[in-house]
């Protein structure tokens, strides 16, 4: 009934009383019913225990050493016995100070607080004092000082800056994205200067895709960013390109942009609904925002399909530059692109070099079918730190011909324009020749001593990028600097088949990064000297 | 002798005046260091603080009395001196018996004036016997 409910419920709102004897108290004894090492005061241990330690974990255990006399629980191994044995001993110990405690009338005085159990009564109470990050015996008076510096800084030039979440009217710019499944979650706020972009799967019906909200332009597009955070200042969100895509997968970029296309319903197809949004934002140097632009791919949704894959993708880029993503700053960040470039015509020009996102240092891409003349234009950017190896098969029969084939070849394994030079740093401007790395190229034939030497026609079959970089800075944040590339084109003889029979020879490129890094040398600052000179007159006058 | 004014009366209350002065300046500043050192909440620290001084308060009168009532060979101070003895005493046996932190120090100073006490009542009866006869 309910009285033996409430004094359950007392008993369970009330800790367990504190153990003061110091003869049953044991701070080694962490495992439960099982003997702990070493432990002397472990009640679990019997003198087979005791016989193999070696020391005592806790030789002493007392009260506060401020009272006067207190009993102690001392512990120890008597080595000398065989078998050891433990010896426990309950002394009387005394602290000889003019100041120690004789005698105290505050129980709490030299125990621990027990904790308040929290209960629906005090808990609203508990939560304001305990609640926080750090507690404060009066948190009314930090409040009331945090709050005061803040309104002189609200009117002061707000600015966004790396990270902060970019606001828009209501609330903040959405990129929506997997959390923790790959279904989409619309509450992940775009950064400022993050440049992301994200894949997830959305559910959607058919009949109800007019109405759900996130096939819609209008909801990407409907709500203003503010040009900085708190302000009144709006920018619009203007739609840059359309490009609808078919249901088997070709985009067509549509002429006009102005026109808003809206979800429909036609002959059981869901008509533009969104399958992509990119976000391009411009900004200025100060961290404020004067462009946006969104670029939609839409789609058409068949009575089938039960949910769609959108990807989204947001970057920003400051006004009146180039965007030219830096790879790093200063040192190469692994996983970032390795930037390479062109001399232009007429070296040496004002310009520099030529840098820009066609020219990129790939690598061949392997595809599922491995075939090497089908699989021409897949290539892969070369990331800096990751090793990577490739290849595809090549089918030779006895009415291929050698030259050609050569130079096939020679474009799959390099691509359509490799790039002479490879910037040093991440953020090697395309201005300074000097950060600039020249890609050493070598050809290598395969000649087996056994094959007779006649000039029979080569082709490459494998192209080797070795790049060569150290650790360049200081010793405690070492930068990653590209100093040597190198691409080797191996080439073989080819032997053609007999007629009628074919032959498959593999071919492959890889990239091998190889840190040549010399050893850290600490430099130590020269011990500072004590420079001590007597004044000039002061043997006045004896000298 | 004509004289029935009580010598060791008079030297044990100017001893005890002197002594009383280091008393309370020590205990207050054993009070301090309790606070510091230990854990002394403030609705304990206060009834101790308001006991030494109410102590302290009780002292000069006590004292004066005691001097007049001897000198002047007057019962009535003495008589008076002997209430407010009481008093203190009482003061006394708390700070050594019931205050929050009693330290060795405490228990040795406030012995010594709980005799320094007991002595002078002794004296100022022999000394109100004295003159009333």
């Amino acid at each position: 009934p309910a009285d033996t409910r409430d004094a359950a419920q007392a008993r369970a709102r009330r800790l367990p009383a504190p153990v003061t004897d110091v003869a049953r108290l044991c701070m080694c004894d962490l495992l439960v019913a099982q003997c702990d090492i070493n432990c002397c005061c472990d009640p679990d241990c019997g003198a087979e225990d005791f016989s193999l330690f070696t020391s005592c974990s806790v030789p002493v255990v007392t009260g506060d050493s401020q009272l006067c006399s207190q009993k102690a629980a001392v512990y120890s191994l008597d080595v000398e016995a065989n078998p050891p044995e433990r010896i426990f001993q309950l002394i009387d110990q005394v602290n000889p100070s003019v100041f120690c405690i004789r005698s105290t009338n505050y129980k709490q005085a030299l125990y621990l607080k027990s904790p308040e159990i929290p209960t629906p009564e005090n808990f609203d109470r508990l939560l304001d004092e305990f609640g926080g990050a750090a507690f404060s015996a009066e948190p009314d008076s930090w409040n009331l000082d945090t709050d005061a510096p803040n309104p002189p800084d609200a009117n002061e030039t707000h600015r966004y800056e790396h990270g902060v979440p970019v606001h828009t009217e209501d609330a903040f710019l959405r990129l929506p994205s997997p959390v923790v499944s790959s279904w989409c979650s619309d509450a992940n706020p775009a950064g400022f200067l993050v440049n992301q972009a994200t894949k997830c799967i959305r559910s959607v019906s058919v009949e109800k895709c007019d109405s759900i909200q996130a096939l819609s332009m209008l909801f990407y597009i409907n709500s203003s960013i503010l040009a900085v955070p708190k302000s009144s200042q709006l920018v619009n969100i203007s739609v840059r390109s359309v490009a609808v895509q078919s249901l088997d997968g070709t985009r067509t970029l549509l002429n006009s942009s102005d026109v808003l296309r809206l979800p429909m319903v036609v002959d059981e197809l869901c008509l533009n609904a969104v399958l992509g949004v990119n976000y391009h934002i411009t900004h200025t140097d100060t961290g404020e925002i004067i462009e946006a632009a969104a670029a939609f791919v839409l789609g058409a949704i068949s009575k089938e399909a039960l949910s769609i894959e959108q990807s989204f993708e947001i970057s920003f880029t400051q006004e009146n530059t180039q965007p030219v993503p830096l790879s790093g700053n200063p040192g190469y960040v692994v996983g970032l692109p390795v930037r390479a470039g062109f001399r232009p015509q007429g070296y040496p020009s004002p310009a520099g070099f030529l840098s820009n996102k066609h020219s990129q240092l790939t690598i061949l891409q392997s595809t599922s079918t491995q075939d090497c003349l089908a699989a021409q234009g897949a290539r892969a950017p070369v990331l800096f730190g990751y090793n990577m190896i490739s290849g595809c098969k090549l089918r030779i029969t006895a009415a291929t011909k050698c030259q050609p084939l050569a130079q096939t070849l020679l474009d799959v394994l390099k691509g359509q324009s490799f790039p002479e030079y490879v910037a040093s740093f991440g953020n090697s401007q395309a201005q300074a020749v000097l950060d600039w790395v020249p890609i050493t190229q070598l050809h290598v034939s395969e000649q087996m001593i056994s094959t007779t030497l006649q000039s029979s026609c080569q082709i490459p079959v494998s192209l080797g990028i070795e790049v060569k970089w150290t650790k360049y800075g200081s010793l405690v944040n070492p930068q990653a600097r590209i100093v040597n590339v190198t691409a080797t084109i191996t080439s073989t003889a080819l032997k053609q088949p007999p007629s009628g029979r074919e032959r498959f020879i593999p071919v492959t490129s890889s990239v091998v990064f190889t840190d040549i890094s010399s050893p850290a040398e600490p430099g130590y600052k020269a011990w500072p000297t004590i420079n001590i000179k007597l004044p000039f007159d002061f043997f006045y006058p004896f000298v | 002798s004509s004289q029935l004014s009580s010598l060791p009366l008079q030297i044990l209350l100017y001893v005890n005046g002197i002594y009383y002065i280091f008393y309370f300046l020590a205990t207050l500043a054993m009070i301090i260091y309790k606070s510091q050192v230990f854990s002394y909440p403030d609705d304990l620290l206060a009834p101790d603080l308001a006991v030494l001084l109410l102590m302290g308060i009780l002292e000069v009168p006590r004292l004066y009395l005691g001097f007049k009532g001897n000198l002047t060979e007057a019962e009535a101070p003495l008589g008076l001196s002997l209430g407010l003895t009481v008093g203190s005493v009482v003061l006394c046996v708390y700070l050594l018996l019931w205050q929050t932190y009693v330290l060795w120090a405490d228990m040795l100073l406030n012995a010594v004036l709980l005799s320094a006490y007991g002595l002078e009542s002794g004296l100022k009866v022999m000394a109100i016997a004295a003159f009333v006869s």
